[in-house]
């Protein structure tokens, strides 16, 4: 009973007439496997479902059905999760984080800067930034005019101004902020949750990653990758431009040839099983083939925006005829609500792509000229994504939805020595929530006056994944995964939940 | 005391100068006291404080965070986080005074406020300390610390006896022990599979391709008693098993041919490490010199395999931050470490970097021991050293250069009063015919480490009068240790490049002298570094060549006083002048150096070899143990070395870079290592039966799961090695044993006690992988390419931008029908069909993949283009094997598929659905199926 490959079916649960199981008999049998399983040396010292103890909570993964909703470690706050992943290193100085400071001194050298070297070198001179800040909603909290939209929502959501980077590169920072390490490898976020949780609607991915229309983002599927996790808890990842691979029926086989040539391979499949009876990994993968032909009718649906009414799609802004950029945004939006209204566990949603036509053009990479960059990407941004909370609101899917707004890091409050626009800054950076279990509206920790270093009570990313898996009523030092010699964590060693901005 | 004190700073000082540290950080770094040091009396005055304060939780009962303070070993040790508590002579350096002074922010120690030491109790321990930390008796002892570990993998690997058990089921010794665990669990084995499922079995297992109907009808056929066995024989002995094979091994060394992150860019030259490895598990090549290749190939003759070193990820974006750089470096050689911790010792180096090791005898000073071994490796290509053949051709070239400069001397534009600086590739001195017996080569300066030269030639008009051939002797002042390819006898051997050279083995110094068989008059002395440009480092650049006839009447004739400085600039041709001379003369000029450059060209072309993404090396500088792991925070100096626990290594901080390298693989792969044969054995045992006997095998510390059947575990270790490390040895016993060979059928008695099969009642089924699926289709299908090495072929479209793109294939053809261990592997991005069957990402090692079953495997294998192709491709197979007979064509497809008859249902099933929906349905639908695709 000591091996730590997941969903290698017949090991766990090989039993005769397995299939006809339903879910809750053998469900001791195959907690006791499970635990087994991650060849797990230490005995639970408490009871599932209770909060305190130290050693790992092994989900209950019955092979046939990997994607079964499963209870969390306590109640939760969120339901589903979405996160709004902006690509490029969104400035705070520019949207979210004012700092009176940056006008004040406004063409001055940041004190104590004169030799500092970031991502790309020298700094120039402090830079207020481009757009004026305002207060915004019954909180006042100011927030600039690149993002009136958001703004207006600001008693609806919960700023950590103190998140603490780890790296100041793209790739890494990416990597940071989905998998809580700055290398290649380690399972997403998404992955995690999955993995804990299931879904809800089984006929939908668990776990879905939406890239902006523009592209996958900068450290592309690392963002959603299963790491070492088992591959069935990966992101899926599609658009409403770009499909799913392979699942659509292919067009030479009409629909009945495809259904009377997988009703003969059940039956191949079936006969063959005869003689492994109970077998649980080959009954999984008759399973899948039911589970793919329901995912074959229920993804192009939930893909399918003609349902919406104009009003909503106006909302979003995805009629834009003269910023196609937006429209194309503003339906993923859509589509992110559509996949979080019918039980999608965690939703990644893009905005920004890999660095193509130059730095800051396709994403939020401002070097060069922010002010021009940021044009294009403030307007993309801003309507649709208030959109998409008014919406969850509007349904009463907010409640039990968790949104999460973030970027890999922020950037500096100088422009850089010879250019129009803001250099990489992990040092100090604001990412946001809104939604379900969320203390709004709220403002927590500060950078310094000129938005340079975190200061007050500082976020590290650690903190910000464990406060965001608390919120799905998981303890983030118990959620684990035996790999190579370690407990593997999304936190790593570190990390502690926020709970001053729990509601 | 003050006396004590001194020699102890001004040892650490000289330390430090000598490594070349500017004097300010000296300054900083070495502590010196104020002027007046009172004194501290151990036993009166120290350790009352200790007991008092610190016994508690640091004592002889408990030891919080694995420090104890009631031993001065163990204070030097240090606990979990990997600090030293005490640093002899150093109270500043020491974590003891920063953690009871409260200079740790949080961290203050006693935690207990109502306990705090109070200054003049500080001063005492920093006064003792700053001493030298001198305490007498027992507990004093500087023994080292090194706690000797008593878990059960770091114990020498025993020879087993074999249960004595009489049964005629035993075929080999597995099966005794497998057939003891049995019973005592009660539990009774399986009877053999049959003949088809044995060879499909072993044909998938082995080879990761089903067997032709005609194998499998021979082999069902076959009546000799030795039929199984002969049949592993001509498994073991297929060129397929290395193409199945290395996938695991490639899987282990997390191998890719891209770098990762997000510029993921190609490395075109990483290929040929895969060939190495399928063709030396093909060779069968020991296993403990594959693993000695792969971290010191380079000092070995098998140069490609280094590429193991740098086969993981690299951070292409750079940035002039020193902390991203750092990082970026420190992350490197952590990969280096933790991969070949984990792969071949499987043991989790990596826990060390940041702190002392929580379960496993390894210390954060080890972790840094380490990575002075891997710290002079960087990632990038290399070529690799010519073939002997090149050689040869080489070094007729050469002559015929010598000749044609010499004649061009004459119209050799005066370059000035200085000669050319010195080149790693070849330097040549010229001077006035001299009578000479003795010829010295006495270097004062090298640019790097100690000196290298790969061959005087000592010439008397054309002839080279130094090969010892000729009977010239050559003598020096030192040479370095423990390298064939760096002894003395290389320098005039007559054969060029760093694999044939002299090192000495004194840094930046060393003389060489050659005897010759008589007094003969010499002129001319070429010499270089490295003339095959491999190697430039270890340069001598300050040098003096004397000659005398009589022992020691040294008389000058050539030295670096009159060359122009070194720069590690390229090497300059002379200017000709031809102008000067008259038309004819001018014109004999202009040939000559026309022929010069035809040869050179030659040569140039002669010594392009393959380039290899295997790294480059270059001498590293000092490594520091990091505090917490970070790049800023350095502590002590570390000497290179391994776990301490485990072994020690004869190298020292003066060790050139390969010899730190070579020592590591050495020790490693030795029979005293008693981790490294139970590891592989491990593996191979996991690949073959789906679990491994230790169910955590990168991992056989205290913190992994212990072995199933230890005897066995050790047994086949020691048949590793008693057997010249032959991996098909192993494969051999496994694929013999009636362990193996028993079927997979489920018995329900037999499930209730042991769903796992950890005690091995059968043989557990499992889905095949990835590469063997596709794999398998394209053979049953008939398009299989099976031509073996070379560069592979992309599972992608490639959009070349900065930042590569990987796109699914839209259409496929021949080109991407060979076997899937030849498809370029990129990092991250997974193949569009197959890589959802748990393919790796190649960012770290994986020991053993994930098996998941999920509805885009099914849609991926269901609906794409590449597996429409592949029906219509197996259609047309039936109809060109078997013309339009349907009940033919169903046979046939079942033997190529599962190896088997269908049955009369499947044949009536089949045949209506024929006839309905056409063969390319069916065909849609059998390479679907669960028999295809499992191992049974």
């Amino acid at each position: 009973m000591q091996h730590i490959d997941l969903l290698a079916g017949h090991h766990l649960l090989n039993r005769r007439g397995f299939l006809n199981h339903t879910g809750t008999g053998l469900s001791s049998i195959a907690l006791t496997m499970m635990l087994a399983e991650q060849g797990l040396l230490k005995a639970e010292d408490t009871k599932l479902g209770t909060v305190g103890g130290t050693s790992s909570i092994r989900p209950v993964i019955e092979p046939a059905h990997p994607f079964a909703p499963r209870s969390s470690h306590f109640p939760a706050a969120a339901k589903r999760v979405i996160v709004i992943f902006c690509s490029g290193a969104c400035s705070h100085l520019d949207t979210f984080d004012y700092k009176p400071e940056l006008i004040a001194r406004h063409g001055q050298p940041l004190p104590g800067a004169d030799k500092l070297i970031t991502f790309q070198g020298e700094q120039g001179n402090v830079t207020q930034s481009p757009w004026k800040f305002q207060r915004r909603g019954e909180c006042g909290k100011m927030i600039s005019d690149l993002v009136p939209h958001l703004g207006a929502l600001a008693d609806d959501m919960c700023f950590l101004h103190s998140i603490k980077g780890k790296t100041n590169t793209h790739g890494p920072g990416e990597n940071y902020m989905s998998t809580g390490f700055t290398l290649d490898g380690f399972p997403s976020i998404g992955a995690w949750t999955a993995y804990a949780l299931g879904t809800e609607n089984e006929n939908l991915p668990a776990y879905v990653a939406i890239p902006d229309p523009r592209g996958t983002p900068q450290n592309s599927v690392n963002n959603w990758g299963p790491g070492f996790l088992p591959a069935a808890y990966q992101g899926t990842d599609f658009n409403t431009s770009l499909p799913i691979r392979n699942l659509a029926r292919p067009e030479s086989i009409s629909e009945s040839a495809d259904g009377k040539t997988r009703g003969f391979l059940k039956r191949l499949n079936e006969r063959h099983l005869g003689r492994f009876p109970g077998d649980t990994e080959l009954a999984a993968r008759i399973s899948s083939y039911e589970l793919a032909a329901k995912m074959q009718l229920s993804i192009p649906e939930v893909r399918d925006l003609s349902t919406e009414s104009a009003s909503t799609i106006a909302m979003y802004g995805a009629d834009d005829t003269e910023n196609i950029l937006k429209a194309g945004y503003a339906k993923n939006c859509i589509l992110a609500r559509r996949l979080l209204e019918q039980g999608v566990r965690f939703v990644q949603l893009f905005n920004g792509a890999y660095q193509t036509g130059g730095e800051g053009v396709s994403n939020w990479d401002g070097h060069k000229v922010l002010k021009d960059q940021y044009s294009i990407h403030g307007p993309v941004l801003d309507q649709p994504t208030a959109a998409l909370i008014i919406d969850l609101k509007q349904r009463g899917l907010l409640k039990d939805t968790l949104v999460v707004w973030c970027t890999e890091f922020g950037r500096m409050p100088t422009f850089q020595k010879g250019a129009s626009g803001r250099d990489h800054n992990p040092e100090g950076f604001t990412c946001w929530l809104a939604g379900a279990g969320v203390k709004a509206p709220f403002s927590y920790g500060a950078t310094d006056e000129f938005g340079y270093k975190a200061i007050e009570n500082i976020v590290t990313v650690h903190d910000f994944h464990a406060t965001i898996l608390h919120l799905l009523g998981l303890d983030h030092e118990r959620l684990t995964f035996y790999y190579n010699g370690l407990e593997r964590r999304l936190t790593d060693v570190e990390g502690q939940v926020v709970r001053d901005v729990l509601a | 005391m003050i006396t004590g004190m001194i020699p102890i700073n001004l040892r650490r000082a000289v330390t430090l100068l000598f490594l070349g540290w500017t004097l300010s950080v000296t300054a900083d770094e070495a502590h010196f006291p104020n002027d007046r040091i009172p004194t501290a009396d151990f036993e009166t005055q120290v350790r009352p404080i200790l007991i008092a304060k610190c016994f508690d939780c640091h004592g002889p009962e408990t030891q919080e965070s694995h420090l104890r303070l009631d031993r001065r070993a163990a204070m030097l040790r240090g606990g979990d986080s990997g600090e030293p508590a005490i640093v002899e002579g150093d109270s500043a350096q020491s974590h003891l005074i920063q953690l009871v002074s409260g200079a740790e922010t949080g961290k203050r120690m006693p935690p207990n406020g109502m306990n705090r030491l109070s200054k003049g109790e500080i001063q005492l321990l920093r006064t003792w300390i700053d001493a030298g930390a001198v305490w007498p008796g027992p507990d004093g002892a500087a023994d080292d610390e090194t706690a000797k570990s008593d878990h059960w993998s770091f114990q020498p690997v025993r020879t087993s006896r074999l249960p004595g058990i009489d049964d005629l089921w035993v075929a080999n010794g597995i099966d005794a022990f497998v057939l003891q665990k049995l019973s005592e669990h009660s539990l009774t084995h399986n009877a053999q599979a049959t003949r088809p499922e044995l060879i499909r079995r072993m044909s998938l297992d082995m080879l990761g391709l089903p067997p032709t109907p005609e194998e499998v009808r021979a082999f069902i056929a076959n009546r000799d008693p030795q039929a199984v066995s002969l049949l592993v024989e001509k498994i073991l002995d297929s060129p397929h098993y290395g193409e199945r094979w290395s996938r695991y091994w490639l899987d282990l060394v997390r191998f890719a041919e891209t770098n990762g992150y997000e510029t993921n860019r190609e490395r075109p030259n990483a290929w040929p490490y895969r060939d190495y490895v399928i063709r030396s598990l093909n060779d069968d090549k020991p296993y403990d010199q594959f693993l000695k290749e792969q971290i010191a190939g380079d000092a070995i003759g098998t140069s490609e395999a280094t590429a193991y070193l740098v086969a993981g990820p690299y951070d292409l974006v750079k940035s002039p931050d020193i902390n991203l750089t750092l990082m970026q470096r420190q992350n490197e050689l952590d990969d280096m470490i933790n991969t070949t911790g984990t792969a071949f010792m499987g043991l989790t180096l990596g826990c060390a970097r940041c702190h002392n090791h929580k379960f496993d005898p390894i210390r954060q000073t080890d972790y840094y021991s380490m990575q002075a071994i891997f710290a002079g490796i960087q990632h990038g290509d290399r070529s690799l050293p010519l073939t002997e053949q090149q050689h040869q051709e080489v070094a007729k070239i050469d002559q015929q250069l010598v000749h044609l400069r010499d004649q061009l001397k004459p119209f050799v534009k005066d370059a000035g009063p200085h000669r050319p600086p010195v080149n790693a590739r070849g330097n040549e001195e010229l001077f006035e015919p001299t009578a000479a017996r003795f010829i010295r080569f006495t270097i004062a300066q090298t640019n790097a480490s100690q000196s290298c030269i790969d061959e005087l030639e000592i010439f008397s008009g054309t002839t080279n009068v130094a090969l010892s051939s000729t009977g010239a002797k050559a003598t020096c002042s030192s040479a370095l240790p423990g390298y064939e390819i760096h002894k003395l006898e290389n320098i005039n051997d007559g054969r060029f490049g760093n694999s044939h050279s002299w090192i000495s083995n004194e840094p930046g110094r060393g003389w060489i002298q050659i005897e010759l068989s008589k007094v003969v008059t010499v002129d001319r002395i070429v010499w270089a570094r490295d003339r095959e440009g491999q190697f430039g480092d270890r340069l001598a650049t300050q040098y003096v060549i004397e000659v005398s006839v009589e022992p020691d009447q040294w008389k000058p004739v050539a030295s670096s006083a009159d060359r122009l400085p070194f720069t590690g600039a390229a090497l300059t041709q002379p200017e000709y002048d031809f102008a000067k001379f008259p038309n004819d003369k001018a014109e004999q000029g202009r040939q000559l150096l026309n022929q010069l450059q035809e040869h050179e060209q030659r040569k140039s072309q002669l010594q392009v070899t393959a380039t290899v993404y295997a790294g480059t090396f270059q001498q590293p500088g000092a490594t520091h143990r990091l505090f917490r792991g970070e790049p800023l925070a350095k502590r002590e100096q570390v000497e290179p070395g391994t776990v301490a626990a485990l072994g020690k290594l004869a190298i020292s901080e003066a060790s050139p870079e390969q010899q730190r390298r070579l020592a590591l693989a050495e020790w490693m792969a030795s029979k005293e290592n008693p981790l490294t044969a139970r590891v592989i054995v491990n593996r191979l045992w996991q690949f073959h039966l789906g679990k491994g006997l230790v169910a955590t095998p990168s991992d056989l510390g205290k913190a992994g799961v212990p072995p199933t059947h230890p005897e066995l575990l050790d047994w086949l270790a020691m048949e590793l090695m008693e057997h010249n490390w032959s991996l098909k040895h192993v494969h051999r016993l496994i694929l013999n044993s009636a362990t193996y060979q028993q079927s997979s059928q489920p018995r329900d008695d037999a499930l209730q006690a042991d769903a796992d099969t950890q005690w091995w009642w059968r043989f557990p089924p499992r889905r095949l992988e990835a590469e063997p699926i596709r794999d398998s289709i394209l053979a049953v299908t008939g398009v299989l390419d099976d031509r073996m090495y070379g560069p592979g072929f992309s599972g992608f479209e490639v959009e070349l931008e900065n930042v590569r793109h990987y796109f699914p294939k839209k259409s496929y053809g021949p080109e991407d029908w060979r076997r899937m261990i030849y498809m370029t592997k990129v990092r991250l991005e997974k193949e569009s069909v197959f890589g959802v069957f748990d393919c790796p990402d190649a960012a770290t090692s994986v020991p053993k993949r994930s098996r998941s079953t999920t509805p885009l495997q099914a849609l991926n294998l269901f609906n794409s283009p590449f597996m429409l192709q592949q029906a219509q491709l197996f259609a047309d197979r039936l109809k060109r094997d078997c013309g339009d007979d349907r009940g033919k064509q169903i046979a046939r497809a079942f033997w190529l598929c599962y190896g088997r008859e269908p049955d009369a249902a499947e044949f009536v099933d089949s045949q209506t659905f024929i006839t309905d929906q056409g063969i390319s349905a069916f065909c849609r639908a059998v390479l679907n199926s669960n028999e295809f695709l499992f191992i049974e």
